[in-house]
């Protein structure tokens, strides 16, 4: 048996799916979170039927008409895959609008049950129900529902619904028999004539004390959030209370922690092996995968405490403000204030950020917010963002809230440059985003959510991250003819030979040795490689806690051990984190794209991007700390000035592209 | 202390508000959302673009001839408005094509 389940969005349609399924996907109090249809079984505590009940979440639609895009899965979905039984979540704080899509489900032949959501809300907006005769109106069983809670929430009592109906003919209260659907005009007709059926419905079933367009609390901590001047100072003070707990305060008494652990483990299996065992294993064992992986895994406590902390930001409601703070300086780049969902959701994984530029209609700002998404720094980034301003920076907080910043204006920046070179600069787009109510977030959803992210994560660490330190491990242990490098050679073995010219290139960024290039390349199979590379082929097992590191890699501090000044090594964060993300977020943008003209586009874009902001950074930094200019200033500033030429130049011919545009609607 | 200052934005933003209709309009005739005062409920006359999927889509709101809407704030250069029983930001370019009686 399957049920889809429906609805407007943000009517709480995945907490719901995560409540009856025990599935983990993800929530986010906006509209647009989910983007493409989930599947579960429901939880066999909470229907008595024998055989297994499939749930299909859906992306939310405000209706079935079939003349807008975004609705597009859903309508297809119950078309084509015909359901059952259709769970219809409402908002039941806003009947008015939702039950139009309702009396739209009720038409298609297909049993279906109300569930009336955020019942708990109700309460405290004064409002009352009569759901006794809404059911006997609508012609379909309505239930109470508090997805949100975990015990009395009514949703065993919407499964045995379910159940009852799945055979039901229901009768439709309102039905298009008559209608020509193809026709525009005459559709909008019949629906306004079904907007009058469902107000004249709610007037029945619904009494309301307040207003609801009346002002509240929630209006006057919009203009405060949201407000011109102060809601942009307030996200970055935001952010950065994200960074100070994560990476200062709270995270690094977990790390340490678990450091210790990971230590124990390291030479509890160096007593294992003994000495018995060739260096090579050994060596291969302890350093290339204890030591890699669990350089990575040493991060993890300090990205859970950050993952929670942007999992109650999502769920507050305020993530939907800073789409309002950001559409102004979006817009005069040609983007549209939906853009940013992808971002926001680009803060975990590019991946699911990139898919999510779905719902943005115009082709051009669809495709230039998947080509930029992948600049706001990822999970994956965290724990490289984490090891600079831990070793480089004292654990600042200001480092990961420059990033994420510095994020933000290379995406504007890279969307002024898009739209300059695609001639489109003219054009113009509408931006509607409906705003959630705050609430306060669930600190249990919260901590499911980090824990679903960092299974995730050390999965991830366990796999590929493994296998990528076994290699690097490897390739530095041998040179070409297959032999172990001599102590003193290390420049001679493969992964020295592979990453040199690389290394050449990386001289006017501050950078240019080997190691820190072979990093920046194993970076490209996933991010958090970086870390795992720098801890083999310096030898150093934990970036934390680096009391006993003196012992094991003869320098002092990983600072020196790196031989970088500060400078350099944000030169080098600011390069890993702003060149093209992993290989799957190139896939990804690839899917999204659906033209290689823009992906290889984006990814030079990328590349160009990462190398001059890096050189900047560098050469810019060094002239104001040191007074004198970085290595290979002039080589450097030579490839940089060529890349902004030819940048200069595509934008000259997308300005032509544009004047003969005009010139054609002039005439 | 914070109450003050709140007065001090929603005063702000009703005088900003109507220093705008007066160089629109002296009459003070209201044509569209843009021109709307905040607070007060307005009946859309129509809702007119070329981009006909946004029409569509602001009447599945229920955006549409007939209906009340109200102006709630305007933040971020973005008009807040109420339909129906929900909030929606909207950008000035979309809030002109939102025409009232």
């Amino acid at each position: 048996m399957k049920v889809a389940l429906a609805g407007n969005p943000n009517s709480g349609k995945t907490t719901l799916f995560n409540a009856i399924t025990g599935k983990v996907e993800h929530v986010g109090n906006w509209s647009g979170v989910t983007i493409s249809k989930k599947e579960g079984q429901i939880k066999k505590n909470i229907h008595q039927s024998e055989g297994e009940i499939i749930a299909v979440d859906l992306p939310g639609a405000y209706s079935m008409s079939p003349f807008t895009s975004e609705e597009t899965i859903t309508r297809n979905f119950v078309h084509n895959e015909k359901p059952d039984v259709i769970i219809n979540i409402v908002d039941s704080t806003n009947l008015s609008r939702s039950l139009f899509f309702t009396t739209q489900l009720l038409q298609l032949g297909i049993p279906v049950v109300i569930a009336l959501n955020k019942n708990d809300l109700l309460k405290k907006k004064k409002t009352t129900i009569d759901i006794v005769q809404l059911a006997e109106k609508l012609g379909c069983p309505v239930v109470e529902t508090t997805a949100t809670k975990n015990s009395d929430n009514g949703l065993d009592k919407l499964i045995v619904k379910v159940l009852e109906v799945q055979d039901d003919k229901q009768t439709a209260p309102f039905d298009d028999q008559g209608v020509d659907l193809t026709d525009v005009k005459s559709v909008q007709d019949f629906d306004t004539k079904r907007f009058e059926f469902v107000k004249n419905l709610v007037n029945e079933t619904e009494t309301r004390q307040v207003k609801s367009s009346a002002q509240t609390k929630q209006d006057m901590a919009d203009r405060i959030l949201a407000h011109k001047w102060l809601g942009l100072p307030i996200f970055a003070v935001v952010m950065w209370s994200v960074f100070s707990i994560s990476q200062t305060h709270l995270g690094p008494i977990f790390a340490d922690i678990l450091g210790g652990w990971i230590d124990g483990l390291y030479t509890l299996v160096e007593s294992l092996l003994g000495d018995s065992v060739s260096p090579f294993l050994s060596a291969l064992l302890l350093d290339g995968i204890i030591g890699g992986v669990g350089a990575v895994i040493g991060f993890l406590p300090l990205i859970m405490v950050l993952f929670f902390l942007l999992a109650l930001l999502e769920d507050s409601g305020y993530m939907a403000r800073v789409a309002i703070i950001m559409d102004r300086f979006f817009k005069k780049v040609g983007l549209s204030g939906k853009s940013i969902i992808p971002m926001v959701i680009g803060t975990g994984c590019a991946i699911p950020g990139i898919m999510a530029t779905r719902t943005i209609q115009n082709v051009r700002q669809r495709r230039t917010t998947a080509m930029l998404t992948p600049f706001i720094p990822c999970g994956a980034k965290l724990p490289v963002i984490a090891l600079f301003a831990g070793v480089f920076f004292n654990d600042a907080a200001w480092v990961g809230t420059l990033m994420y910043f510095a994020g933000i204006a290379l995406i504007i920046f890279g969307a002024l440059v898009v739209v300059r070179i695609t001639g489109e600069k003219e054009s113009r787009t509408f931006f509607i985003l409906e705003l959630p109510e705050y609430r306060f977030p669930s600190v249990q959803r919260a901590v499911v959510s980090t824990l679903s992210r960092a299974k995730a994560f050390i999965i991830k660490a366990g796999t590929i991250i493994l296998l990528c330190n076994a290699a690097v491990q490897i390739m530095q242990t041998f040179n070409w003819s297959l032999q172990v490098v001599a102590e003193g050679a290390e420049n001679t073995s493969i992964l020295a030979g592979i990453s040199s010219p690389f290394a050449f290139l990386l001289i006017p960024l501050g950078f240019g040795v080997w190691q820190l290039a072979a990093a920046a390349i194993t970076g490209f199979i996933a991010k958090e490689n970086v870390v795992g590379t720098l801890a083999v082929v310096y030898g150093i097992t934990n970036f934390i806690n680096v009391d006993e590191l003196a012992l094991v890699s003869g320098g002092s501090d990983v600072a020196s051990i790196m031989g970088l000044t500060s400078v350099a090594a944000l030169s080098y964060l600011v390069f890993n984190l702003f060149t093209p993300p992993c290989f799957a977020a190139i896939g990804a943008m690839n899917a999204e794209l659906e033209n290689k003209k823009w992906l290889w586009g984006g990814v030079a874009f990328q590349f160009g991007i990462g190398y001059v902001a890096a050189f900047v950074t560098y050469q810019v930094g060094t002239l104001m700390t040191t007074g004198s200019l970085g290595d290979g200033m002039i080589y450097g500033l030579i490839v940089c000035l060529a890349l902004v030429a030819i940048l200069l130049s595509f934008i000259k011919k997308g300005d032509k592209e544009e004047q003969r545009k005009s010139a054609l609607c002039a005439a | 202390m914070n109450q003050a200052v709140l007065n001090i934005l929603s005063d702000k933003k009703t005088t900003s508000l109507q220093e705008k209709d007066t160089t629109i309009s002296a009459q003070r005739t209201v044509n569209s959302l843009v021109e709307a005062e905040v607070n007060k409920e307005y009946i859309i006359k129509e809702v007119i673009s070329e981009d006909a999927e946004m029409v569509n889509f602001l009447f599945t709101l229920g955006c549409f001839k007939g209906q009340p809407v109200t102006l709630i704030s305007i933040l971020s250069e973005t008009f807040v408005i109420a339909i129906k029983d929900a909030r929606y930001s909207i950008d000035a370019d979309l809030a002109q094509v939102v025409k009232l009686v």
